[in-house]
């Protein structure tokens, strides 16, 4: 079987949030499974692999955002990705590029964004900046608690195309409306940035099983519990004093 | 055309009524600083400038006027370079170095800098390390004669969200000030801060050795990605879509030694370590000979700097010897870990307002190069580090309590911290 291909797009305009981190968390979370992996990492100018089973965008300033749109618009094959059934998870202004379309610079100018994903973003009446707790539900209908910074001053409404990723405990999330990230097919985007997927392993594994198409089990970790447990418990306590 | 070192200058006399307050604000000042040190709350200096800010709010301008000023700003590496500047110039003017008064505790915003200017009030050469933040309102207010600008990268972006709009407050700074605005020192490898000196007079352009370009893919000026290409020794960049690029630069670090405009080659001989040291060195270096200092002069001075504001300083913790190293941001920590050899190695985060209140940052450190060593982690976040540590494959152990992570060791050992920990140790050690 061919090596699991982790395709991180972009990490010199997209990527100022530590967001590299979801993709070695990938990586090592198939490692640990004794599954293959290879991350292969696509700066602008190179071709996009059409063969990668998850594609991640990250966080980045307002002209990266309309660079990289103008980039992978012109290479093209990560809509083929998405259209073959790969994952595209995309954080942040990552999120906000995917949809249809969004806002940059003072003059609030609208830009086309890539369409893989039915939100639209405009300026928000506060830019979000904070620790933020949301509940996912799961495949199973069971539901995990998703713990992040977010970082944005855009906000994010949904179109009929796409549903909530999950729902807002504390924090802005899309739009200070309760709602937090969007789903639609397997394109996932969401609001905390960076490192989301090591502080929520089951998001990540969700993310891989979904690529795969198959169950992955679970892998203890006794260190990520007493982080999720320790940054859970910060964002509540700080949050009961908003 | 270098200034004349010894040119006097006199700190501006104000009218009374404004001598008087400001008198009067100094005094309460040092009080309340005073007060601060005792109870065991650090030099009090930040303090003494906020009261004093506050009784009389233009205390910053008042204080800055009529002297001579060099300011120094940049992501990283400010007070190093504000330490070596400093001593450069001070060796310079030999018996009458007491001329000189700077920040050298670090208070580098308004009132750190109000709160240094008047505790030396007749002092007429003032170097000052200036948060990139006040350097809009230095080049307003007291129109510095040289302004060194070291390097822009990411930095708390809880606060700060967009590096660029502070080095844009920079150019509309240095266009309105004009040809009355002051001689720029600046690294000409950060694409960013060449932008930012764009509408400036006059600039003294340095090569450093720069390792850090993660920040600057993009063409600060029209947005385009920078094309990057192999030069004789590193890199050099140039926008495809305007006309920026990297200037020609006179002073040029090439190893661990800095080359001269007029080709002539020194070597530092620093007490600092690191190669970014010798970036900071070439850039406190240019900035000296401009203002009149000659070479074998300010080499002197600088040869003299340890531990500024405690960076690199050697200190004792019971038993435990330790060197202490501050990182406040992935370039910070892509220098800093090159240096940190001990083994174990004990690394402290914390994620209090001075550090930035996110630490998604870790994701974008190198820790990948510790393999094979120990590493403590400490500080409130430690959790955060011990998961990216377990990603990286970086065997360690959680030791949340600093000073039970400094244990009683028999070898030394090397620490790294963010800024609130590194605060922290220096106060643990008596430091400061
Ligand atoms: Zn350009």
């Amino acid at each position: 079987m061919s090596p699991v291909e982790i395709v991180l797009v972009y990490q010199s305009l997209l990527g100022i949030y530590g967001d590299r981190g979801n993709a070695m968390v990938l990586r090592q979370r198939l490692a640990w499974r004794g599954i293959d992996a290879v991350l292969t990492e696509v700066e602008p100018g190179d071709t996009v692999p059409s063969t990668g089973a998850v594609y991640l965008l990250g966080g980045g300033e307002d002209a990266a955002q309309v660079s990289a749109v103008k980039g992978l618009r012109a290479d093209g094959h990560i809509f083929d990705a998405v259209e073959r059934g790969s994952v595209l998870f995309a954080v942040c202004a990552g999120y906000q590029i995917v949809g249809n379309t969004f806002t940059v610079g003072e003059h609030d100018d609208v830009i086309e964004g890539l369409c893989l994903l039915d939100v639209t973003t405009r300026r928000g009446s506060e830019r979000a900046v904070g620790e933020i707790l949301s509940h996912w539900t799961k495949p199973d209908d069971t539901e995990s608690l998703v713990t992040g910074f977010e970082n944005h001053g855009g906000f994010t409404t949904l179109g009929p195309k796409a549903t909530p990723l999950a729902r807002v405990e504390i924090g802005i999330g899309n739009a200070n409306d309760g709602t937090e990230g969007a789903v639609q097919g397997k394109v996932i985007g969401t609001y905390p940035h960076g490192p989301v997927l090591a502080r929520n392993p089951e998001l990540a594994d969700h993310l891989l099983e979904l690529a795969l198409d198959r169950e992955l089990g679970p892998l203890p970790r006794p260190e990520l519990d007493e982080l999720r447990r320790q940054r859970v418990a910060a964002v509540r306590k700080a949050g009961l004093r908003r | 055309m270098p200034s004349n070192l010894t040119d006097p200058a006199a700190p501006a006399v104000l009218p009374r009524s404004a001598r008087a307050r400001l008198l009067a604000a100094t005094w309460l000042g040092n009080a309340v600083a005073l007060a601060s040190r005792l109870a065991g709350k650090g030099s009090g200096a930040s303090i003494r400038g906020q009261v004093l800010t506050w009784l009389a709010p233009e205390a910053f301008a008042q204080l800055l006027q009529g002297r001579r000023v060099l300011a120094v700003s940049g992501t990283n590496g400010k007070t190093t370079t504000t330490h070596l500047l400093a001593a450069a110039i001070r060796a310079g003017l030999g018996s009458q170095a007491d001329r000189l008064v700077t920040n050298a505790d670090g208070a580098n915003l308004h009132y750190g800098i109000a709160s240094a200017l008047s505790q030396r009030p007749k002092a007429d050469i003032a170097v000052l390390e200036t948060d990139e933040r006040v350097v809009s309102d230095m080049i307003a207010h007291a129109r510095p004669e040289l302004l060194v600008l070291l390097n822009f990268s990411r930095d708390q972006l809880d606060r700060h969200h967009e590096i660029k709009s502070l080095g844009r407050s920079w150019r509309v700074a240095l266009e309105r000030a004009g040809q009355a605005g002051p001689t720029i020192v600046a690294n000409a490898c950060d694409p960013l801060v060449v932008w930012s000196a764009g509408t400036a007079a006059r600039v003294v352009w340095v090569e450093t050795a720069t390792i850090w370009n993660a920040d600057g893919a993009l063409c600060p000026a029209c947005g385009t990605i920078l094309r990057r290409t192999p030069s004789g020794h590193g890199q050099r960049w140039d926008c495809p879509g305007c006309e920026l690029r990297q200037p020609e630069a006179g002073y040029r670090v090439d190893g661990a030694d800095i080359v001269l405009p007029d080709g002539g080659r020194v070597h530092p001989d620093l007490q600092v370590p690191g190669s970014f040291n010798v970036s900071n060195a070439a850039c406190a270096l240019a900035a000296a000979l401009e203002f009149g200092v000659d070479v074998e002069t300010a080499l002197a001075g600088m040869h003299t700097v340890t531990a500024p504001a405690g960076r690199f300083a050697t200190a004792s913790f019971g038993s435990t010897t330790a060197r202490l190293l501050l990182a406040k941001n992935p370039a910070g920590w892509a220098e800093a870990l090159p240096l940190a050899a001990s083994d174990p190695v004990i690394l402290a985060i914390d994620s209090a307002a001075a550090d930035g209140k996110d630490v998604s940052w870790l994701w974008d450190v190198p820790y990948e190069q510790l393999a094979g060593r120990t590493v403590i982690c400490s500080g409130p976040r430690a959790q955060d580090l011990a998961v990216r540590l377990s990603y990286a494959g970086v065997d360690h152990e959680i030791e949340p309590d600093l000073g039970a992570a400094l244990g009683e060791r028999k070898a030394a050992v090397d620490v790294i911290a963010t800024y609130t920990p590194f605060q922290a140790l220096l106060k643990m050690a008596g430091l400061r």
